[in-house]
């Protein structure tokens, strides 16, 4: 793609874009280099994703939970709960537990192992504002309900109001497609 | 606090007499100013509808509506918590379904339809829904018109998918319509008391209404698609009642929504073999646009493609002419998020820059030349709309 280094100032680091979900948008990392970032931006690297979530990379294993790239969260679009109080599995102090969720498979960075991962939100307080990511391995459009994830999963609760996001293994995943 | 107004008020009145003294003894100065409320200006070819629903705070989402051609900001419709919106065939309204709770957060949950004066943003009518409206991401179909204006159709979902009907003219809600598995409106520009709908096993569904907005015939098409392997945006346009849609794997498939049930065009590749190497998929929330009148397909394609790639924004905007099914331009993707073409005037593409966001104007007639950009334009749109 030669032509295109004149659009991309030398040096820029193509960086993907981290919406969020029933998000959106957001945080695209555009970093170019030397440039000050004004946006919150959570910077990753396309390239290094490319060969999928987590992965077995030296780099993916170094993630911790409260990275966007743990690997998790490879369908994770929102706010991560472990920056909002909670933990991977357990919902901040104050909020509910959604009653219906959206799910992904993802693949351990640390036994490579395919898991089934439920993606409760965590409902009833304000949006929490934290590490909002966006990964959408699997995701499908709204006619696959179960693995749409550009919704509010709070919407079966009593206070549909959308906090944060957390990813709980609930078992061991089929193999991935794709 | 009336003590206080009234000291306020004291001090205004001896600013102003103080105001009148000046300008009556130097001259050439400022006169003193009514304040009052701005008029919206007439809606030009370039007044875009951008719909954020403002993530960080979701329970307070906004359409931002700005003149593209001279990035200028006009005005504000709010939105409320995961509000989806749509504009009226003729323009002359804009709909919002909408939910608000009674104390913000929590309290009674109360779904409805905000109807806004688009001459004026100055809210018309007020409409209660089921509490089931969609809290989705604003995505084109969450809610759309029927064809002539006449309904309202509401994306609902609980998470089990349905459709709430709403007569604009009686502002009233008449019915619900279930429609399990199923996802996104699809207006039929020749039958207005019909619309068609995506359906999770690869298929559309058609639902007909009679002349009180009540549904009756429900027919459902041949498989067309692959949910599984190569699934459709869910945000298309139509030409007519042929819709286009771009697949995660980047091909476009044409749906006849005229016949009932939709019959289907072969689908064709936007990936010439040549360029297959690149791994070139269409991305984004609103990935693809039509030019009616010059019959031009418009799409926002990032390299690299992969499973769960389909949301990333636009690294090259591709043009394609429709008659011939070949790439006639390509441009920078200005991390586009959403694109929309004019409706009127001179040939433009506007897409939505999801990394600022901004807006970003694209010359049509000038091989997708960047004519202009407004940074600054919310905080987490999704979803653009041309007047």
């Amino acid at each position: 793609m030669k032509w295109l280094d004149g659009w991309f100032e030398s040096g820029a680091r193509r960086i993907a874009q981290r919406t969020g979900r029933r998000s959106a948008i957001a945080r695209i990392g555009a970093a170019l280099a030397g440039s000050a970032l004004v946006l919150p931006v959570l910077p990753f690297d396309r390239s290094a994703h490319a060969q999928g979530h987590g992965g077995a990379g030296k780099a993916a294993k170094a993630k911790t939970d409260t990275d966007c790239e743990y690997w998790r969260y490879c369908a994770l679009d929102g706010f991560l709960c472990t920056c909002c109080g909670g933990t991977v599995s357990q919902c901040p102090p104050g909020t509910e537990t959604s009653k219906v969720t959206w799910v992904g498979t993802c693949r351990s960075s640390v036994d490579g192992k395919d898991y089934l991962i439920s993606y409760n939100d965590c409902c009833g307080v304000t949006t929490c504002g934290r590490c909002l990511c966006n990964f959408n391995e699997g995701e499908r459009p709204g006619y696959r309900m179960g693995v749409f994830n550009d919704i509010n999963w709070c919407m079966a609760n009593t206070s549909t109001m959308y906090h944060c996001t957390v990813a709980a293994v609930v078992g061991v995943g089929a193999t991935k497609s794709g | 606090m009336n003590e206080r107004l009234g000291a306020v008020r004291a001090l205004g009145a001896g600013f102003a007499i103080a105001t009148a003294c000046a300008a009556a003894t130097a001259g050439a100065q400022i006169p003193p100013e009514q304040v009052s409320t701005r008029s919206l200006p007439p809606a030009g070819n370039a007044r875009l509808y951008v719909t954020d629903v403002a993530i960080n705070h979701i329970v307070d989402g906004k359409i931002l509506i700005v003149d593209a051609s001279k990035s200028a900001y006009l005005g504000t419709v709010s939105t409320a918590m995961a509000g989806q919106t749509t504009l009226a065939p003729d323009r002359s309204e804009i709909y919002v379904a909408t939910t608000y709770f009674t104390k913000l957060n929590r309290g009674e949950r109360q779904d409805q339809v905000d109807v806004y004066d688009a001459a004026t943003l100055a809210l018309k009518a007020e409409i209660t829904i089921p509490p089931k409206h969609a809290q989705a991401l604003p995505y084109r179909g969450t809610l759309r018109t029927s064809s002539d204006g006449r309904w309202l159709f509401v994306q609902n979902a609980t998470p089990s998918t349905s459709v709430s009907i709403v007569d604009l003219k009686a502002r009233k809600f008449v019915a619900e319509v279930p429609l399990p598995g199923c996802w996104i409106i699809l207006p039929v520009a020749s039958a207005p008391n019909r619309f068609a709908t995506l359906c999770g096993d690869g298929t559309m569904e058609t639902v007909t209404i009679d002349a009180e907005g009540k549904p009756g015939q429900i027919n459902r098409s041949a498989r067309f698609f692959d949910p599984d392997a190569d699934p459709l945006f869910v945000s298309s346009e139509a030409i007519g009642d042929r819709y286009h849609f771009v697949s995660f794997r980047g091909n476009v498939v044409v749906a006849n929504v005229g016949t009932d049930p939709p019959t289907f065009e072969s689908p064709w590749p936007l990936v010439a073999p040549a360029d297959a190497k690149g791994g070139w998929r269409p991305g984004g929330y609103q990935p693809m646009t039509l030019h009616a009148a010059s019959g031009r397909l418009y799409v926002g394609m990032h390299p690299r493609g992969r499973e769960g790639s389909h949301k990333e924004p636009a690294q090259e905007i591709w043009a394609f002419d429709l008659a011939t099914r070949k790439r006639v331009a390509r441009a920078p993707g200005s991390m586009s998020i959403a694109l929309a073409a004019s409706r009127e005037g001179p040939p433009r593409v506007f897409t939505l820059d999801g990394s600022k966001p901004g807006i970003v104007v694209y010359d049509a007639s000038r091989g997708l030349k960047i004519a202009s950009r407004m940074d600054g334009v919310g905080e987490t749109p999704t979803q653009l709309e041309v007047h």
